[in-house]
């Protein structure tokens, strides 16, 4: 009672409206803070949500999908052996403090990453520098607006690079000006320049109003880190909030029928696996990794855990991208075929196992419940799997011993090139701890494939090198293939024009207000 | 007094000290690794060796704890691995959020528990006293995120007359009303567990007051009920309470880290939060640092207060 009389009497003294939205401003929900706002020194989707307004890439992916197409190279030209990618940059774009955009402002910003003794190296830590520019030998400007990159080895996936976030153009001045505390004021050429950061509060970004691609409609985007999921809800479904993204499975159903709200879903470019540990005992038969393909019920998981927040999957690839074998369906779920195979392989009575498991970690979406589902549907074709949850740096670090029996992992490509996802995760190449292939898995025929289509430039012939390696994956399947992220995003009647992006981009540009 | 203070002053750099210590080893031997976090599932071996050794991380804990004391004797807590920014000017930039969060919650606390319990000592058994009990049980029993989420679906959500989370509105240029606005639910939800501890404790000392010779005395004398219990007796009950009310602070102070992650409030708590995910040694030794020197400064302002109510202490 007296908690009421109390409450009463301080609202008595508080203003009783708040204060209005301005007609211009685009308020958007993060579930966490970005860490900086320089693409090449994160790897976090949130930073790069914001990150990515400011600074733009030589090539990017169109909307709605993860295909080439100009960014601020309007064109481009690769030599015939596939080893020097020339791309000519359009005319007249300027950075948001002024500096021109031209071929030593490319070269800038590849080299701060990748060359140790660069100026602006020592200024930040490039997460990126080998696992994308590794292959890079050297950047060369021929001219004011022409630069060419000569790679060590021909790379069939290198635009694909090209557009990642950590391949965006930074405006050297302002390298130069902030150095170490460039993460927090970048400079870039995109549709937003970076107005202000309060931490914990909110990032500012102001529209650029001489953005080179289109008008953008939005004044002001402004960025609220809010990590409780009731507390970003409440905001939206209150109107302080225009947009969110990541809605929590549990909350789908009933933004889903709420009148005031759209609700948006996207298949990102993403796969969540349970990997086999391949040269450990007994999933080097293929028959028990078959097997358990059978016995896990994705669609339940998909459905009862994820509540649609995912897709089915059959392979690392993304359903219908041109490399795709769409021929291939996901396994179903057939207990009883599992057992015949387990009792084929020599196991009628199963074993067991360990499955080492994530509490959480970026795109590893409900990691334990889902680990949890499989555990138990293992169990009933007499495979005894002991789970072993552990934090996620943790997780990471152990996967390096190989010791792992079974673990759960996802990995995001961010774009929809197999090359991006299959080569680094199953390639003999790529074993831990020199790569991230931590199932081990080694299938010479899928090695040899995979090592063509890398070198191949045509696109139809790499598709069908693909195809054949996903059913290679099928028949001798490294991992229990579970699922792909479906993303999800609310947002309030006033905002128009809005789509989500597979590559997990976050495109407010293209919003208008109503 | 001033030798009092001095002594007070010197005895809370070993404190911490110990804080630091004790902070330190928990956080480089719970599990989990900055470098492999930042760097992320692409990493190499190569990549993760070379980042933990230009952090430091790759010598023995005990250097790294004295090379971290030693710039922190120098009045530098180092930089941020995760924001790559000095942690000092971090910290106290959040600092003052929380106290602002803190010191509300502790006014409310107060006030508010002090009442509650003069009301309920005065009004023995009478309903009001029945239903404060009962009050003070779920106070202290509720955790703070849940109470947090309980209000704000029902004052945000349900009625719509406060804000759900924040310090101020996105858009607006941040006057006192729209913190008002703000600060309501935090503070209530961090309250609640203080309030109803200092509730119960000032009622008892004052049964156990108003039960001595003295007030019998100021009683038989004629004098009004009221006065007797706010001017006799409420003095000297708030001895203890004062006590009390100075762990209490602690407690807030500590406990703002729920609340601040509940309502998305800008303070050391969440930044710290964001540093434990981030397994980010600087920032979350820097924080708690902050923290724990204002847990022995408001300590250190509870014994002077102590000692000013209460001569005997000062000559001990």
């Amino acid at each position: 009672m007296r908690f009421v009389v109390t409450l009463l009497s301080i609202l008595a003294l508080v203003p009783a409206t708040a204060i209005a939205q301005p007609a211009g401003t685009l308020v958007v929900g993060l579930v966490a803070e970005p860490v900086a706002l320089d693409p090449a020194q994160v790897t976090d989707l949130n930073s790069n949500r914001v990150g990515r307004r400011v600074v733009e890439t030589l090539v990017a992916f169109a909307d709605g999908s993860t295909q080439i197409g100009p960014g601020l190279a309007e064109s481009w030209t690769i030599s015939k052996d596939g080893l020097q990618y020339t791309f000519k940059l359009r005319k007249g774009v300027t950075f948001h403090d002024g500096t021109p955009l031209n071929a030593d402002a490319v070269k800038f910003s590849l080299e701060r990453q990748t060359v140790a003794d660069h100026p602006a190296n020592k200024l930040g830590k490039y997460p990126f520098a080998n696992y994308f520019f590794g292959n890079v030998k050297a950047v060369e400007p021929l001219d004011e607006l022409t630069v060419r990159f000569i790679l060590k080895e021909p790379r069939a996936s290198f635009l694909d690079i090209m557009a990642a976030a950590a391949a965006s153009i930074v405006s050297p001045t302002a390298v130069r000006k902030y150095g170490l505390d460039y993460g927090s004021n970048p400079v870039g050429t995109g549709p937003f320049r970076f107005a202000s950061w309060e931490r914990g509060q909110r990032v500012v970004l102001e529209k650029n109003p001489s953005y080179w691609k289109f008008p953008v409609k939005v004044d002001r985007v402004i960025y609220r880190p809010i990590v409780e999921d009731q507390a970003r809800l409440t905001e939206l479904l209150t109107g302080s909030l225009d947009l969110i993204v990541g809605v929590p499975p549990d909350f789908v159903g009933q933004l889903e029928s709420n009148p005031k709200l759209t609700l948006l879903k996207q298949v990102g470019a993403h796969v969540w696996y349970l990997a086999f540990n391949n040269e450990k005992k007994p999933f080097t038969d293929k028959r028990v990794r078959q097997a358990l393909n059978y016995a896990v019920d994705k669609d339940a998981i998909a459905r009862d855990v994820l509540k649609g927040t995912g897709a089915v999957s059959k392979g690392p690839v993304l359903p219908g991208t041109w490399g795709d074998e769409a021929r291939l369906k996901p396994f179903p779920y057939d207990p009883e075929r599992a057992k015949k195979l387990l009792a084929d392989a020599g196991y009628p009575s199963g074993f067991s196992t360990t499955l080492w498991v994530p509490e959480s970690g970026s795109g590893m979406q409900s990691p334990v419940a889902m680990s949890t589902v499989i555990q138990s549907n293992l169990k009933a074709v007499g495979v005894n799997v002991a789970l072993q949850t552990m934090e996620w740096g943790t997780f990471l670090a152990k996967l390096r011993t190989k010791e792992q029996e079974m673990f759960a992992l996802s990995w995001m490509a961010g774009a929809e090139d197999p090359d991006l996802v299959m080569y680094p995760l199953l390639h003999s190449s790529q074993w831990t701890p020199n790569g991230p292939n931590r199932a081990m898995y080694k299938n010479a025929r899928f090695d040899e494939l995979l090592g063509q289509a890398r070198l191949t430039t045509d696109q139809a012939k790499r598709a069908e090198m693909y195809r054949e390696a996903q059913r290679i994956l099928h028949e001798d399947p490294p991992w229990i293939f579970i699922d792909h992220e479906v993303q999800t995003a609310a947002h309030a009647r006033r905002v128009q024009g809005f789509r989500l992006h597979p590559s997990f981009d976050l495109r407010v540009e293209t919003i208008s207000l109503k | 007094m001033a030798l009092f203070l001095l002594r007070r002053l010197v005895l809370a750099g070993p404190v911490l000290l110990g804080v630091s210590v004790v902070v330190f080893a928990v956080l480089h031997l719970s599990p989990g690794d900055p470098a492999e976090i930042m760097l992320g599932p692409q990493a190499t071996h190569d990549d993760i060796s070379r980042l933990r050794s230009e952090l430091g991380l790759d010598e023995p804990l005990v250097i790294q704890y004295a090379r971290w004391m030693g710039r922190v004797l120098q009045g530098d807590l180092g930089r941020s691995i995760w924001m790559k920014r000095p942690v000092l000017g971090e910290v106290l930039r959040r600092f003052h959020a929380t106290v602002i969060l803190t010191a509300s919650a502790l006014l409310l606390s107060t006030l508010g528990g002090i009442a509650l319990g003069v009301l309920s000592a005065a009004r023995r058994n009478s309903p009001l006293d029945r239903l404060s009990a009962l009050a003070s049980l779920f106070g202290a029993s509720m955790p703070s995120f849940w109470l947090g989420i309980v209000l704000m679906v029902i004052f945000a959500l349900g009625l719509g007359w406060l804000p759900a989370s924040g310090m101020y509105a996105p858009y607006g240029d941040g006057g006192v009303g729209d913190l008002l606005r703000h600060l309501v639910l935090p503070t209530v939800t961090l309250a609640a567990a203080s309030l109803t501890i200092i509730a119960r404790l000032t009622r008892s000392t004052m049964l156990e007051v108003l039960g001595q010779d003295y007030v019998r005395t100021a009683r038989a004398k004629g004098v009004r009920e009221t006065f007797v219990v706010v001017r006799h007796a409420l003095r000297n009950a708030l001895i203890p309470t004062v006590t009390v009310v100075g762990v209490q602070a602690g407690y807030l102070l500590g406990g703002a880290v729920l609340t601040e992650t509940v309502f998305a409030w800008p303070g050391v708590g969440t930044l710290m939060v964001q540093g434990i995910l981030a397994r980010d040694f600087p920032l979350v030794q820097g924080c708690v640092l902050v923290i724990a020197l204002g847990f022995v400064l408001v300590n250190l302002a509870v014994d002077v207060l102590y000692a000013a109510l209460d001569p005997k202490i000062r000559r001990e």
